[in-house]
């Protein structure tokens, strides 16, 4: 099987992390033993921790000049056959669009945590935002698929920084953990279990690296130094890696499956979570650390009689249609309250019929209790 | 029922305020509680007005931040004007630095003096260390946390070289806090 219960690299245990440093232990649970990147408010633990942590796990650690390289070197670094991750923040992620369009499209498995502040631009450095949502599915040219995760706590930055890692191992797809400030900086209760759980991608001499008939739709990845002859592209290529620039057929069925192997998986992808939705006549979708405000309105209002539920997103992308739209018939209103303008909003709206409402906030601020009973209580 | 303790610790930057959230956060963690910790980050976290705030829970805690406190540390006087108004009425309690604060009358609220910085000083001969004064007295007036938890913490994360410095200072604001009680 390409997954296996291995012994977790920390000791087992409760520790007293902030959520940046707990991603950086999740990634090396997963396995992570390169990490290359440049350090950006407010992720910048992140990057110490980890420099510390491979050094003592055997693995590699490169601060690069810029974000550009530091995606770059992770995509080379996934090719030479370890796991590799970077982590950044707003304007760090939008230097590192146009690499991370080649690794979706070259099928590289790598890990991006992007601790969001508020933009756009260098915007305010060391306050919190959620303006990359869109970014992360938008941001390179021409159709692909990401895996884009959302944590809401520091426990979740080593589960989901973990998971994220499995995903694009079993996947062959970049995958991000959609972080902001507020979790990354915010320093919880974390348990690490004795075991986790770990994918490696899957590997078969000879197999054809960039195609394959069938099954899930993820071919064979050798890495350089195995003895595979290997030919890795930006370009469209065929089932060897030969540059196939101008034939119709090779182009269509290459998009068509680095888009349909995650599409066809959306069901185990996605994780959701419900918050006393059975007879809720209004929900709020969340994500994030907006999801912890949802959850304590939600508990307070609930007392005060309201019917009120939440529908958490734990995975942003592929973005939970199916479960957002049959949330969508139960109840009367959704709101959807974000560090942003609205832009799961949107897709809310796409999904449903009933009346969205956007509660956006973006002054630099979470969003705070107060303002989302207040809100509530108005609609 | 979930009980939920909330505590501010505000000063200036400089003060020992984000590491002294870090001991009192971590030592929680230390006696089993569930632990949501914030801090003052970047410019504020260097000269001017600075605070950490931990939320004790004993189980999940759903919103993190801290929405009213239960007990404010306040080592500067612009710390205790800023948020002596935010403390819990009738079972809140503000504990202030002697030296530098002049606490309001009119505030229905269990006030605690605390000569910190004095000892830390005169006593210690050191003045970076009135943020474990005041975290001694904290644990000795409230029992927030244990001592042992505390002291485990400090060798946790405090360097070696100033370990004994900051236990001493512990004990110094544990006996302050002490008269308090008794």
């Amino acid at each position: 099987m390409p997954f296996r219960w291995v012994k977790s690299p920390f000791p087992k245990g409760t520790y007293y992390f902030s959520g940046n440093e707990a991603a950086a232990e999740g990634a090396i649970a997963a396995g992570c033993r390169f990490y290359a990147g440049y350090p950006i408010t407010p992720s910048s633990e992140l990057m110490e921790r980890i420099a510390v942590r491979l050094k003592e796990v055997g693995g590699v650690f490169i601060q690069m000049e810029d974000e550009i390289a530091s995606i770059s070197a992770t995509i080379g670094a996934s090719w030479a056959g370890a796991k590799a991750m970077t982590a950044t923040s707003g304007p760090g992620f939008s230097l590192m669009q146009e690499s991370i369009g080649y690794a979706a499209f070259t099928e590289t498995p790598c890990v991006i945590v992007d601790v969001q502040r508020a933009g756009p631009c260098t915007g305010q450095a060391t306050k919190v935002g959620s303006g990359d949502i869109m970014q992360a599915k938008w941001g390179s040219h021409g159709d692909y698929q990401v895996i884009a995760l959302s944590p809401w706590s520091s426990q979740e930055m080593y589960d989901l920084t973990l998971r994220a890692f499995n995903l694009s191992e079993q996947y062959r797809v970049p995958a991000m953990v959609m972080a902001d400030e507020a979790v990354g900086h915010l320093r919880e209760t974390i348990r690490v279990a004795p075991r986790v759980e770990v994918w490696d991608r899957k590997k078969k001499k000879g197999g054809a690296p960039f195609d394959i008939e069938g099954e899930d739709g993820v071919p064979p990845m050798a890495a350089f130094g195995e003895g595979e002859r290997l030919s890795v592209t930006g370009s469209t290529h065929d089932a060897y890696g030969f540059r196939k620039t101008d034939d119709p057929e090779v182009h269509a069925r290459l998009v068509g499956r680095i888009n349909q192997k995650i599409l066809n998986h959306k069901r185990s992808i996605i994780e959701t979570e419900d918050y006393l939705l059975e007879d809720a006549e209004v929900a709020l979708i969340a994500y994030g650390f907006t999801a912890r405000t949802s959850l304590y309105a939600v508990k307070r209002l609930r007392k005060e009689g309201q019917k009120i539920g939440m529908l958490r997103l734990k995975t942003l992308w592929p973005f939970s249609d199916e479960r957002v739209a049959e949330v969508g018939k139960k109840v009367k209103r959704i709101m959807v309250p974000e560090m942003n303008l609205g832009q799961v909003a949107g897709e809310v709206k796409r999904c449903v019929v009933c009346d969205v409402i956007s509660l956006s906030q973006t002054n630099g601020e979470v969003i705070g209790p107060e303002l989302l009973i207040e809100t509530l209580k108005k609609i | 029922m979930t009980e939920i303790k909330q505590v501010r610790l505000s000063g200036f930057g400089g003060q020992g305020v984000v590491l002294a959230g870090l001991l009192l956060g971590q030592a929680g963690v230390f006696d089993g509680k569930y632990i949501s910790g914030s801090n003052s980050y970047g410019a504020q976290a260097r000269g001017s007005g600075c605070k950490s705030e931990i939320v004790f829970s004993d189980g999940p805690v759903d919103f993190p931040h801290l929405t009213i406190a239960d007990i404010l540390i306040a080592m500067s006087r612009g710390a205790y004007d800023n948020y002596c108004t935010d403390v819990r009425t009738e079972s809140g309690l503000i504990l202030y630095d002697q030296g530098f604060v002049t606490p309001k009358d009119n505030l229905k609220v269990k006030h605690l003096g605390i000569p910190a910085n004095e000892v830390s000083v005169k006593r210690l001969k050191n003045k970076q260390v009135s943020n474990i004064v005041f975290l001694g007295a904290l644990i000795e007036a409230t029992r927030i946390v244990s001592a042992g938890a505390i002291r485990k913490a400090i060798s946790m994360h405090v360097s070696e070289r100033f370990r004994s410095l900051n236990l001493k200072a512990l004990q110094a604001g544990m006996e302050l806090g002490r008269e308090f009680n008794g």
